[in-house]
């Protein structure tokens, strides 16, 4: 009995040693923190050969939109963000959700006529149904962002400008500005 | 056959006589249809071409005024005799007081220096929330008087909303300030029925008219730049419309869309339901049912609808003196009318 408590301690020991063993292991480079997206507006890359250095233009009132942006970029946190800021707020959204749905079922159960029930449970149906299709179909959304710029090396090639949505983002650091264009490449994986 | 021939001439000047009343209806019908797309069409573009000079304006002239009116409507249809409405009458007066007392509390205590207002959304989602409650139970209280009405669906939906009010507080007290002005035009659908049953589908076949106007507006201005709000009562004004709630929004889009909906608010109430006659004569206090039965109060609906005047002239007076600070006591007082238009409207529904 001593013996097996005796073994049992030092394997627990050896097992605890070997967290502290992980002390020797150099420490993660800290991950650096995610750019915040503080405005949403259009980009057009236009080829110029008459030029010599790049230029970035910006209209007068896009960049007094950026500079509204950028200083309500606190009121730009997404609507998650925001709730999860106070507790309270939340729990009383979910006591009221609760409540809500509550009596939403007691209605359905009280309400005698049947004519009535068929006629909610074909909206909710028809309003289950229309958010599925939402969700399939993307609502009315347009194309993927990449869709716009694929087309820009041919373009480019041809002398001609590309149209496009940009999203203007604030990252940390001093690396002046940088555009990443989004392409979608059709090589099988790991092919180079 | 000489009973044929009298029954035939008796009836020829009768018919004649219908023929004509149905022809005035008509032509007023379509005046009044003119008048209505007029009136819009005018509202929408004088609030997209200069909202804040034309919102100035707007506020200075009929704010005070369509008060008055509304004081003068809320009188007449107040019955007599409470009778079996007494309890909800207690509830709606009640939470008329109590909410407006609250509502003035909030700042009042800010620039008191006796709140920070550091829990301004938590207690703006209080206010919300006590409203819609109010709002539930005089619902509850109307459907209770007729067993026809089974409003019972309308509990759901009430804390659904103090649900949403809860996610977003700030955003849902906008809500309101766009909502409200809308609240005239179901007043005025309701009179109709009552009192104008031919005018109605002329007036639902304009209403139609509404959302387009409002698409217009939105299309229109919603990539025109934002107003400059570089003097505090400009500042003023689309903070009210929700500017610094909506910062990717155009201000000179939400101030004209509040400012397009002000309008047809005070025209609803300052012309069209005086028109159809809904508060009777406007300086016969008779008209009152409180003033008019036996042992009633006609001197002192009188004395409240001259205070009532008293107090547009003051409106008009602080106005000319300071206008962005009496703007802004007005707008804060002004929501006592506001939750007194939802009894009077539950009354006539």
């Amino acid at each position: 009995m001593k013996r097996t408590f005796v073994i049992c301690a030092a394997a627990l020991l050896l097992i605890g040693t070997a967290v502290f063993a992980f002390g020797d292991i150099a420490r993660p480079k800290p991950t650096p923190a995610p750019g915040k997206v503080v405005f949403h507006t259009g980009l057009q890359i236009v080829p110029d050969s008459k030029v010599y250095e790049a230029r970035l233009q910006i209209s007068q009132e896009t960049l007094q939109r950026i500079r509204e942006a950028t200083a309500n970029t606190s009121a730009n946190t997404s609507m998650t963000q925001r709730i999860m800021q106070s507790a309270t707020r939340t729990v009383m959204a979910g006591m009221f959700m609760f409540l809500a749905i509550s009596f939403a079922g007691v209605w359905l159960a009280r309400s005698t006529q049947r004519r009535g029930q068929k006629a909610i449970a074909g909206a909710l149906l028809v309003a289950g149904m229309l958010g599925a299709a939402t969700v399939i179909v993307r609502a009315n959304a347009g194309p993927p962002g990449y869709y716009y710029w694929q087309k820009l090396p041919e373009n480019l090639t041809k002398g001609q400008g590309t149209r496009g949505g940009l999203d203007i983002e604030i990252v940390s650091g001093d690396d002046g500005i940088k555009l990443i264009v989004p392409m979608k490449t059709n090589k099988a994986p790991g092919e180079e | 056959m000489e009973r044929a021939a009298n029954i035939s001439l008796a009836a020829w000047p009768r018919t004649r006589s219908s023929d004509r009343a149905r022809l005035s209806t008509r032509l007023a019908v379509r005046l009044f249809a003119v008048i209505l797309v007029v009136s819009a069409g005018v509202s929408a573009a004088l609030a997209s071409w200069l909202p804040l000079q034309v919102s100035i304006l707007t506020v200075f002239l009929f704010a005070g005024p369509h008060n008055w009116f509304e004081l003068r409507y809320f009188l007449m249809r107040l019955p007599a005799r409470f009778g079996r409405s007494r309890n909800f009458f207690a509830v709606a007066f009640a939470g008329i007081f109590l909410l407006t007392a609250a509502y003035l509390a909030m700042p009042a205590l800010y620039y008191a220096n006796l709140w920070s207002g550091s829990n301004w959304p938590d207690a703006m989602a209080t206010w919300n929330t006590l409203l819609l409650l109010w709002l539930g139970a005089l619902v509850m209280m109307r459907s209770s008087q007729s067993s026809r009405r089974d409003w019972f669906w309308t509990l759901p939906i009430v804390f659904m909303l103090c649900a949403v009010n809860w996610l977003q507080p700030q955003l849902f007290s906008l809500a309101i300030v766009y909502i409200h002005p809308l609240v005239a035009l179901w007043f005025l659908d309701r009179h109709l029925r009552r009192t104008r049953p031919e005018w109605l589908r002329t007036y639902h076949r304009c209403l139609m008219l509404l959302p387009l106007l409002i698409a217009g507006i939105l299309w229109q201005l919603s990539r025109t730049s934002s107003l400059a709000d570089d003097n505090g009562l400009f500042w003023r004004i689309t903070q009210h419309a929700g500017a610094d709630l909506l910062p990717n929004v155009s201000s000179h889009m939400l101030v004209s869309l509040h400012l397009f909906l002000e309008m047809l608010h005070y025209a609803v109430w300052i012309i069209a339901l005086p028109l159809i006659g809904t508060t009777g004569a406007l300086w016969n206090v008779r008209t009152i049912p409180l003033a008019r039965r036996r042992g009633g109060f006609p001197k002192l609906i009188a004395a409240v609808l001259v205070f009532g005047l008293f107090v547009v002239g003051l409106l008009w007076f602080g106005f000319s003196v300071n206008y962005a600070a009496m703007r802004d006591i007005y707008f804060a007082v002004a929501i006592a009318h506001v939750l007194a238009e939802a009894p009077f409207l539950l009354r006539m529904i």
